[in-house]
């Protein structure tokens, strides 16, 4: 799909690119004061100057003492996120597939899920919460919270599939079609690979949004708080260079995740290319 | 029952070798054996170690470590959430079953106690009541004078007319609201260095002198309480009640705030604790309102900044621990059996070392060293250095608190923290505020 | 030749998104409803049907309020898809492997993974009087005395939004503008149109829904912001939602339920503007 171009490229992809970087710089911005200052010294604060360099309040993360229950908090934020994620690409893509065709009721579900978009997510949580006490469940982070969260990731999933058909050439599908493949053959052979860069989106809005959800989680939650409701109220009330030591830690593992598994789809591309050349000849020599 | 006598002797030795390491400055999270506080604990059900109480409440007060202590006293299980206020009374109001003890300030009584969610305390079953100190048990000082009762005065919502009342009573009777807990007096902070001249009035927030090096909390119910404390100290309005204003003198005082905002008086409204030390620490702002602790963090980066005693007095507040309706049988002995301990000692020294007062101060005594009540209580000079529960420096030798003892700022205390009759109106109009 | 099968899928495919939204979403929804009509006093709401709560919202206060909201959602409208349009274009249409996209796309989201709430503390030490900005550019000569106006102001908002809000703009227009046929750019190139012609004429066009997406996104994003505001205008600007806020902070429900009731009605119509003029359901049975 994507031609190789091996010429020069246009004074625009510099220009592009630089205002790129800055754009990236822009979004690290306040990373770089979390960064430095999450080796500060034992006294010290959460602006500059440095007192002094330490690991200390790296080691206070794993510990749970003046720094709340920040390790259950962030486990409990995370296992939330990767089952947000999983529901919101399953449910937004099989929706998006559905609204390519009209059907009755389809208004209704469109501005049903703009509507959750729109709506305070304090009143959702309040809401769910009292459905909750009203019909004698326990919220817990893992129904209620889970629940109104979906209220948010799934609007957002839903529309991104919806830029994600947009422009879809139909007839790589005719073709599959053509090609007497089933509905499901012709989905999973030809579509969703297609769609992919998509749906690794959707996944990628329902996991960031739901790790970072505060409003919609905040009386749902349980007895047990995720991680933002805890950084949250410890904020109010507590001064802790730690936040800014978990700050670094997740951005280090995220670099981590990501470069390995790049890495693999890389190795992967790789070897399906160089299976392809070595079976051409091969192919080429009992053709012919 | 000889296992409770064995603890009670052993406790008392431990208790010794506890002190000796307060004394040494080790972190309370150290090594404090089971039993170490006499007389706990004192049920002996064969189930109570299945019993799990869940406390909600602020940072400051819900402290994983008291539970943790707690639990190993106990033989059942404590444990704690933390939420914000808004969202701590919410939950209370909404999900009352979602929790077993409240941990809510005074004025959160007047909002959850008529709706039912929370239960009477016998007070027959509690051990202190006597030795609360008056303030919350007869709304009076030791001398007989009456605490200002302007804004919530917990004595005006302490007590209630029955086990299961929803009105609050007007004297004392066997049923109280909630046990007191935490407490403290709040001023503005100041940077000495910077401002080299004594700051004596309320007044000095609005001065031009400190034009846009100023700041208040941004919670409506209590930066109006600071505002109007300053525009009072400066003779502009003489308000009936600061802590419940009436209409006209809600239109005044925000006028004024817009005025002062207009003229570009106020550097920020900070919400979190860590802005407030920040905007004191940069020197963005060299006056402000601010929380004791938020004082200290300051001076630990050895930054000058003073919490100053203001002739017109302090804002006070108060926090206090109820157990929710749905608790029964042995649920409601355990929740007994905790909030007599919560008073017994520990948590109160505890919660000193942070500059927080304990409404039973004879019992918080026993676990501070000597040193350490002088600073923190009797406003006596500190011998050696001060350390917070954690290990970490605080103050230096020498340093006397700011303000001094504990009578000679509790004992002078203009309003206690509250959200007034008015209040719609009032946060309408702080809305106006805001949006000037 | 439908078969049955084939008839009723769209409503299976449809059917766990409903489900889920009708239940968490359908029920806060009704109460909030009904609750907004409710009396209530110091001390507890009381079921009724009054419309005082609305009247009540009809005041210059409330008004203000909507007009300082929506300017901050259309002045980050604005920058969001200025910045976001050309992010996009440039993964779109400069960057040529796959991989490389992935990369650099995920390089713009690794800074979400750190809560929204510690970054926003950590714009003070970047943008505060004495902060890395002013430090800079006193140091670089271009200022002589610290620019107040970078923190607890207006422009602070605005840039915070833009920080976090940048991401749903790139997002959609990315997806809508990989799937433009290149054969139409090289046909409008071939037939002498310059590059801004092609970007104005063929990419933008061929784009909107994906504009049309991001802009719904960042509008609704804003309106509904309550925490950013607060923060990073140091308490002086406002937000609706952050008046509502107020007033459930008191368990004063029947005020905030009318004032998120008349949100939902006036965002509902900004977003069905922007559905006009893109319709983005049509744009995708074609």
């Amino acid at each position: 799909m994507t031609k190789r171009h091996h010429g020069k490229r246009p004074w625009t992809f510099y220009a592009l690119a630089a205002f790129f970087t800055l754009f990236v710089l822009f979004l690290y911005g306040p990373m770089f004061a979390i960064y430095i200052l999450s080796f500060q010294g034992p006294s010290g604060g959460l602006t500059f100057p440095m007192q002094g360099f330490s690991f200390d309040w790296f080691s206070a993360l794993v510990g749970q003492q003046r720094t709340g229950d920040i390790k259950g908090a962030f486990g409990r934020s995370i296992a939330l996120a990767c089952i947000v994620l999983s529901l919101t690409v399953v449910f937004s893509v099989l929706a998006g597939v559905a609204f390519r065709r009209r059907f009755l009721g389809s208004s209704i579900v469109f501005y049903m899920a703009i509507a959750s978009l729109i709506m305070p997510g304090l009143l959702i949580s309040l809401g769910v919460g009292l459905m909750f006490q009203f019909l004698g469940f326990q919220p817990n982070w893992y129904s209620s919270a889970l629940g109104a969260q979906l209220t948010w990731t799934l609007p957002f999933g839903l529309l991104i599939m919806f830029a994600v058909f947009n422009r879809f050439n139909r007839s790589y599908e005719e073709a599959a079609r053509d090609l007497s493949a089933s509905t499901r053959q012709t989905y999973q052979y030809v579509v969703l690979p297609i769609l992919l860069p998509g749906i690794i989106a959707v996944a990628l809005f329902g996991f960031t949004l739901s790790y970072d959800e505060f409003p919609r989680t905040l009386l749902t939650v349980g007895p047990r708080n995720t991680l933002p409701l805890e950084i949250w109220v410890m904020t109010t009330n507590v001064t802790s260079p730690a936040l800014y030591a978990l700050g670094t830690v997740t951005t280090a593992v995220s670099f981590l995740v990501i470069t390995l598994a790049l890495g693999s789809i890389a190795l992967i591309q790789r070897r399906r290319s160089r299976l392809v050349d070595m079976s051409l000849p091969a192919a080429a020599a009992s053709e012919g | 029952m000889e296992n409770s006598v064995a603890k009670k002797r052993a406790g008392t030795s431990r208790r010794k070798i506890s002190r000796r390491k307060f004394l040494k400055g080790t972190g309370a999270a150290a090594g404090l054996a089971a039993g170490a506080v006499t007389g706990f604990p004192t049920i002996w059900a064969q189930n109570i170690k299945d019993i799990t109480l869940l406390q909600v409440g602020g940072s400051y007060s819900s402290i994983i470590d008291i539970a943790r202590e707690a639990t190993k006293d106990l033989g059942f299980k404590i444990e704690m959430q933390n939420l914000a206020s808004d969202a701590l009374v919410n939950r209370i109001a909404t999900q009352p079953e979602s929790l077993d003890i409240a941990d809510i300030e005074y004025w959160m009584q007047t909002k959850l106690a008529p709706r039912g969610v929370l239960q009477g305390i016998d007070l027959k079953r509690f051990k202190y009541w006597d030795k609360v100190v008056p303030i919350f048990t007869k709304g009076e000082y030791p001398d007989g004078r009456k605490v200002s009762d302007q804004g919530t005065l917990p004595y005006e919502v302490q007590y209630l007319e029955a086990q299961d009342g929803t009105a609050f009573a007007k004297g004392p009777t066997d049923w109280a609201s909630g046990i007191p807990t935490v407490f403290n007096a709040d001023t503005l902070g100041m940077r000495p260095d910077i401002i080299t001249r004594p700051i004596e009035n309320w007044k000095e927030l609005l001065n031009p002198e400190f034009k846009g090096k100023t700041a208040i909390i941004d919670v409506p119910a209590i930066g109006v309480m600071d505002a109007a404390l300053a525009i009072e100290s400066r003779g502009d309005i003489k308000y009936g009640d600061k802590g419940n204003m009436t209409k006209e003198e809600i239109d005044k005082t925000i006028a004024i705030l817009i005025d002062a905002k207009k003229s570009g008086q106020f550097r920020a409204f900070w919400t979190t604790f860590d802005e407030s030390v920040n905007l004191m620490a940069s020197g963005e702002v060299v006056i402000q309102s601010m929380w004791s602790p938020a004082v200290t963090a300051v001076r630990a980066r050895n930054i000058p900044c003073y919490y100053t005693p203001l002739k017109e007095g302090y804002r006070a507040w108060a926090s206090n621990s109820a157990p929710m309706r749905h608790l029964t049988g042995l649920k409601l002995d355990a929740a007994y059996e905790y909030l007599n301990w919560h008073q017994s000692g520990w948590q109160g020294g505890f919660i000193a070392k942070q500059g927080y007062y304990s409404s039973v101060p004879e019992t918080a005594k026993q676990f501070m060293s000597e040193d350490e009540w002088n600073y923190w209580y009797e406003g006596k000079p500190a011998k050696s250095e001060i350390k917070d529960p954690y290990g970490s420096h605080m103050e230096n030798a020498g340093h006397v608190r700011d303000g001094g003892s504990f009578w000679e700022r509790m004992g002078n205390v203009a309003c206690w923290n509250t959200v007034m009759d008015e209040n719609r109106y009032m946060v309408q109009k702080w809305n106006e505020f805001i949006s000037a | 030749m439908t078969s049955p099968l084939q008839r009723i899928a769209p409503y299976l495919q449809v059917a766990p998104l409903t489900l889920v939204l009708l239940i968490f979403f359908g029920v806060p929804l009704l109460v909030v409803l009904a609750v907004s009509f409710f009396d209530y006093d110091e001390f507890d709401i009381y079921p009724a049907f009054q419309l005082t709560n609305y009247l009540e919202l009809w005041s210059p206060t409330s008004l203000n309020l909507y007009l300082q909201t929506i300017t901050y959602a259309l002045v980050t409208w604005a920058l969001t898809l200025a910045i976001g349009f050309t992010v996009a274009y440039f993964l779109v249409f400069h960057v040529r492997s796959f991989i490389w996209q992935m990369a650099l796309f995920l390089l713009c989201t690794v800074p979400f993974w750190t809560s929204n709430i510690i970054r926003m503390i950590s714009w003070i030490p970047v943008l505060g009087r004495n902060g890395i900005v002013n430090q800079s550019l006193i140091a670089m000569g271009l200022a002589e005395r610290p620019l107040e106006f970078l923190l607890f102001s207006d422009v602070a908002v605005v840039i915070a939004y833009v920080h976090l809000f940048t991401l749903f703009m790139i997002v959609p227009i990315f997806n809508s503008m990989a799937r433009i046929d290149r054969s139409l750019i090289e046909a409008a190139v071939d037939g002498g149109a310059s590059a801004w012609r092609v970007i104005w004429e063929v990419i933008i066009p061929l784009s909107k829904t994906g504009i049309a997406l991001g802009s719904i996104f960042v509008l609704t994003l804003v309106m509904g912001d309550f925490f950013v505001v607060k923060i990073m205008s140091g308490g002086q600007s406002a937000s609706v939602v952050l008046a509502l806020s107020n007033e459930i902070a008191v368990l004063q429900y029947p005020p905030a339920a009318a004032s998120a009731v008349i949100l939902l009605i006036i965002v509902t119509l900004m977003v069905a503007a922007i559905l006009r003029i893109v319709d983005v359901r049509k744009e995708l049975a074609g």
